[in-house]
């Protein structure tokens, strides 16, 4: 699904975290949001997920206008850095929460639901886990059950926010490969917001820099690196050192 | 998931301080001194006068003890005490809950005054708490002339004393809910939302598990108060016993008519009521805590670990 964003802007009180961000993302693309904290990348992915409600600007998905839409009618696959798992449910549970909350009409029968949780875990490579709890697992499976959560309803756009924040950078590294991986594979669009440089220049398709809630630079990774007058790009990434 | 760096225990905050002296504990008699003052209060402030109560009720043989539970103007007072409740209890829960969901959930202008607001029953007497409404209700109140001519009774009848006790059980459901929803975010429901379930859904399936043990909390304690209100509901019930006294009032009134035994009866049922309450919110406490302790925990993720 391409998504189109045209001079979006969003202020907390008297702050502004968007400033006038205008951006296209084709179908099929890996998006990364590089930025130092404060910048407006989280604000951006929210504001696409229908978290937040842009002050100015229009957002569309597929040339559709979706800016004054809910977020339960967007139905963005969203990964939160803190896994946000429902803690009360097993990891089954879990998987099958958007299937389950399904309008009547469009619900999977109980089979149908059983089958795409257990090859959803398969996909994830956690088999065998479905009915344990959150809190039984460590911060790796988490994530990767956030990830099969957000999978589950089969959105047709994937937005993570720092996805690997909150792991150390081994389990960092297998997951962001991971990630890479199954991009490859189905090729869904993704957008993920990360202010780690090596991760977003390894994993993504496209790299937007953002500073002060504008973006300051947006290429592929190699454009980037090869070369900006940009101040803030060269000083952020350290391309003069 | 052997984790090096163990966030449970991190250093500096050694768990052995717990059981040992630490450096700041004054010298053992005067910690001696103080423990004891605490328990000579605790048992002459509180332990004695529970125990008086149910010698007083058995004071004149169990007969007595189960004429008085067989008392028509007793039993109706137990019965309008529980009705009462019954109305109170689920209004309060379900105003307490939506109170907490728009002062955690939303930012709007006006939410420090409600917050405010919220506890103003806890800082009134409770006699004003009943005043207020004969004032608004009563026969010369603001209203009095309208609900009189629709012969609508609300003040001297149960409406009244289901309104005072409203009033002075507000706080206890939003209360013991706020600082709980504050602490455990909105994350689960953001992607409850994300996942195309609806608010209802996410009530339902999402926040309310959540908060079960806190509400459990807030509702027993909501209950106890308004089993045991007196100041508030004295105002606006006529007092007449076998009509609309509560069990506290009718304790009043049997102890004014020198009907000792029965008094004692009715205050060791409601005492009795009383200590359930008591363990029923312990228990709550320790399921809360718990709850709270492991979503605390969940934020302080290790970030370093062996296997994925």
């Amino acid at each position: 699904m391409s998504i189109e964003i045209t001079s979006l802007t969003k202020s907390f009180g008297a702050f502004p975290a968007v400033n006038d961000v205008s951006l296209k993302i084709e179908t099929g693309e890996m998006v990364a949001f590089l930025g130092p904290s404060g910048s407006g990348k989280t604000t951006l992915l929210r504001l696409i997920a229908g978290l937040e409600f842009a002050d100015k600007g229009e957002i569309f998905f597929n040339g559709e206008k979706v800016t004054m839409k809910n977020a339960n009618e967007r139905k963005a696959g969203f990964v939160f850095q803190s896994y946000a798992l429902f803690n009360h449910m097993t990891i089954f549970e879990n998987i099958a929460f958007g299937l389950h909350v399904a309008p009547r009409a469009k619900r999977l029968t109980k089979e149908k639901i059983r089958d795409r949780v257990l090859s959803l875990l398969e996909t994830i490579q956690l088999s065998g886990l479905e009915n344990r709890f959150p809190v039984q697992l460590s911060g790796g499976q988490r994530q990767r059950i956030a990830f099969a959560r957000a999978l589950a309803v089969e959105p047709k756009v994937l937005l993570l926010d720092e996805p690997f924040g909150a792991l150390d950078a081994k389990v960092r590294r297998e997951l962001r490969t991971w990630l890479g991986e199954f991009h490859e594979r189905t090729r869904l669009t993704s957008l993920f917001v990360t202010h780690d440089q090596e991760e977003a220049f390894e994993v993504a398709d496209r790299v937007v820099i953002f500073d002060k809630g504008s973006v300051q630079k947006i290429g592929t990774p190699l454009e980037i690196r090869s070369g900006t007058s940009n101040t803030f790009v060269r000083d952020f990434l350290g391309l003069d050192i | 998931m052997a984790s090096f760096i163990d966030f449970r225990n991190p250093p500096g905050s050694d768990r052995r301080a717990d059981n040992t002296i630490r450096a700041t504990a004054e010298p053992l008699w005067v910690r001696r001194v103080v423990i004891g003052i605490v328990a000579l209060f605790f048992f002459f402030f509180l332990f004695l006068p529970l125990l008086v109560v149910f010698q007083g009720a058995l004071a004149k043989g169990v007969d007595v003890l189960k004429e008085a539970f067989t008392d028509h103007d007793i039993l109706h007072s137990i019965w309008m005490t529980l009705i009462v409740a019954l109305i109170t209890v689920p209004a309060n829960t379900a105003f307490g809950i939506a109170a907490a969901w728009a002062i955690t959930r939303y930012r709007f202008t006006g939410r420090q005054v409600l917050l405010a607001l919220i506890d103003l029953p806890l800082w009134v007497s409770p006699v004003i708490g009943g005043l207020i409404y004969v004032l608004l209700y009563g026969r010369r109140g603001y209203f009095g002339p309208w609900l009189q001519a629709h012969d609508i009774k609300i003040i001297f009848a149960l409406p009244g004393m289901v309104l005072a006790t409203t009033f002075v059980t507000f706080p206890f459901v939003a209360r013991s809910l706020i600082p709980l929803m504050q602490a455990q975010g909105v994350e689960e429901e953001e992607a409850a939302l994300t996942l195309g379930a609806s608010g209802l859904q996410i009530l339902r399936r999402i926040t309310l598990p959540k908060i079960r043990w806190g509400l459990f909390y807030g509702v027993i304690l909501c209950n106890a108060r308004a089993m045991g209100e007196f100041g508030a509901v004295s105002v606006v019930s006529a007092k007449i016993s076998g009509k609309t006294n509560t069990m506290p009032l009718e304790i009043e009134r049997l102890y004014n008519d020198y009907l000792f035994p029965q008094a004692f009866a009715v205050a060791s049922a409601l005492s009795l009521l009383a200590l359930l309450t008591l363990s029923l919110k312990t228990l709550a406490e320790w399921e809360n805590r718990r709850q709270f302790e492991a979503g605390q925990r969940s934020l302080l993720e290790p970030t370093i670990e062996t296997a994925p």
